[in-house]
């Protein structure tokens, strides 16, 4: 085990296998060929809805999630966070040198809906529109981000079609920044700038207005999720290109399985919650 | 009814950050575009403002928001009276359980779909849209909100383009907007 790794493995239920995580560099990958290198047997999982708290604090922990829909229980304690909870009970590890998750975080979590094989099969769709019904969670939930940014000088808050227009526009009021709308083509009438990217298959186009954003303007971008990170590109290429300074990509939930943050490069992510985009048996193998 | 003709201070401002854009999407329409509007912190802040002023208050517990320009308007509000959002969106986007509503275009039809479940029986909702112009969008929100029993108490539009008579065409649901566009 290489310095600078937290494991966490959880098991939702007893008679389901240990899913397996390990952290390195504030990036969660699956563990599959550490479970085997580990001499743990697996059973095979059945699937599971799995929302995990995210790292807001420093990337040496990973926080459980008290999640309303599931049991988890921490069957191992991560090698490397100090741990002062009983790893028996299901609830949240402490680590002493990290601050406490804030408890705004369970709601929000616990609030997103997974709907498997949407929109096609083997994808576990993220559903942030339940979150919208919870009028605290929702609440909460731009709370955590205005708290995070007011006070920074942002002056651009930029969202991307379509959820990015949900929770863009009450961050841009709280801070006092205009908001501008990053959308597919041919939707902004009038001059607009136009920026290609990569989806699995083929390729789409972002636009933003000509005029909306100037020169050393310091800029926000918002979506509800980030899976390759690849529209979230697009938008700070879009941004960058007239010479704003993208100061931070704020999201509701993380895929990490996807490793957007890394394509983002230097730019930071902040996100609130944590999701698989897989069902547990497309990362898990069954021992033989 | 409108705030245009209440003579609220602030709609002059929020009138004039309001850009027309000529022929888009095609020749001979002079487009609305709010998109002006949103990049004044003040005056996108007004609106909001105007709009919470009237419906805070009258436990309304459903905003209603049209698919993309209603999602920028109807999530502050929502978030200001407490009350939940719903997007109602284009066919396929919704993941899950939907029920769809189907309506006319000035040439075919298009379809809007909203959640099953996100609203429940006498509920009291609002459907809010950055523009009205015929009314077949708000007209197929309103359906939608009244077949799962929802009682719509009001439209609520930044801009109205009276010359096409859209506040004709939601099933006697009051109108109020901010501004008028002849």
């Amino acid at each position: 085990m290489q310095p600078g790794f937290s494991i966490l493995c959880f098991q939702a239920s007893a008679d389901l296998p240990f899913l397996v995580f390990y952290q390195r560099k504030g990036v969660m990958h699956a563990a599959a060929s550490l479970l085997n290198s580990s001499n743990l047997s697996l059973r095979f999982a059945s699937q599971t809805q799995t929302r995990l708290s995210p790292w807001i604090a420093a990337p040496s922990s990973v926080r459980l999630p008290l999640n309303r829909s599931q049991n988890y229980r921490i069957a191992l304690p991560p090698l490397h966070s100090t741990v002062s909870g009983d790893s028996t009970q299901p609830q949240q590890m402490a680590s002493a040198d990290v601050k406490a998750q804030d408890p705004r975080i369970a709601g929000i979590s616990s609030a997103i809906r997974v709907i498997p094989d949407f929109p096609k099969p083997g994808i576990m769709f993220q559903d942030i529109t339940t979150l919208l019904l919870d009028t605290k969670a929702f609440r909460d939930t731009i709370d955590l981000f205005v708290e995070r940014y007011k006070d920074k000088n942002i002056s651009v808050v930029a969202g991307i079609e379509a959820r990015g227009f949900i929770f863009g526009p009450p961050i841009a009021l709280a801070i006092g920044a205009k908001f501008v709308p990053m959308r597919k083509p041919k939707k902004l009438p009038g001059e607009v700038i136009s920026e290609e990217y990569s989806l699995e298959y083929g390729k789409d186009v972002m636009e933003m207005h000509v005029g909306a954003v100037q020169a050393g303007e310091r800029a926000l971008i918002v979506d509800d999720l980030v899976a390759t990170g690849g529209t979230l590109s697009a938008a700070i290429r879009l941004l960058e290109r007239v010479g704003v300074h993208v100061v931070e990509c704020a999201c509701v939930i993380e895929l990490p399985e996807l490793k957007g943050r890394e394509r983002l490069g230097e730019k930071p992510l902040f996100v609130l919650s944590l999701g698989l985009c897989s069902k547990l048996e497309n990362f898990i193998k069954p021992s033989d | 009814m409108s705030a245009y003709k209440d003579k609220d201070a602030r709609i002059n401002g929020i009138k004039d950050q309001i850009r027309v854009v000529p022929n888009f999407p095609k020749p001979g329409i002079m487009f609305q575009d709010i998109t002006t509007l949103l990049l004044k912190p003040k005056e996108f802040k007004d609106t909001i403002d105007m709009f919470v002023e009237r419906y805070k208050g009258k436990n309304i517990s459903v905003v209603a928001g049209i698919e993309a320009r209603g999602f920028i308007f109807g999530p502050p509000i929502a978030l200001a009276i407490g009350a939940k959002f719903v997007p109602l969106r284009k066919p396929k986007k919704l993941p899950g359980k939907v029920i769809s509503e189907e309506y006319i275009l000035e040439y075919g039809r298009d379809c809007l779909e909203m959640h099953v479940g996100a609203v429940e029986s006498a509920e009291r909702a609002l459907v809010v849209d950055d523009l009205i112009a015929t009314g077949g969008t708000l007209c197929a929100a309103i359906n939608l909100l009244e077949r799962v029993g929802a009682e719509v108490v009001e439209c609520a539009c930044v801009i109205e383009l009276p010359d096409l008579k859209g506040r004709e065409r939601l099933n006697g649901k009051p109108l109020y907007v901010l501004v008028e566009s002849h």
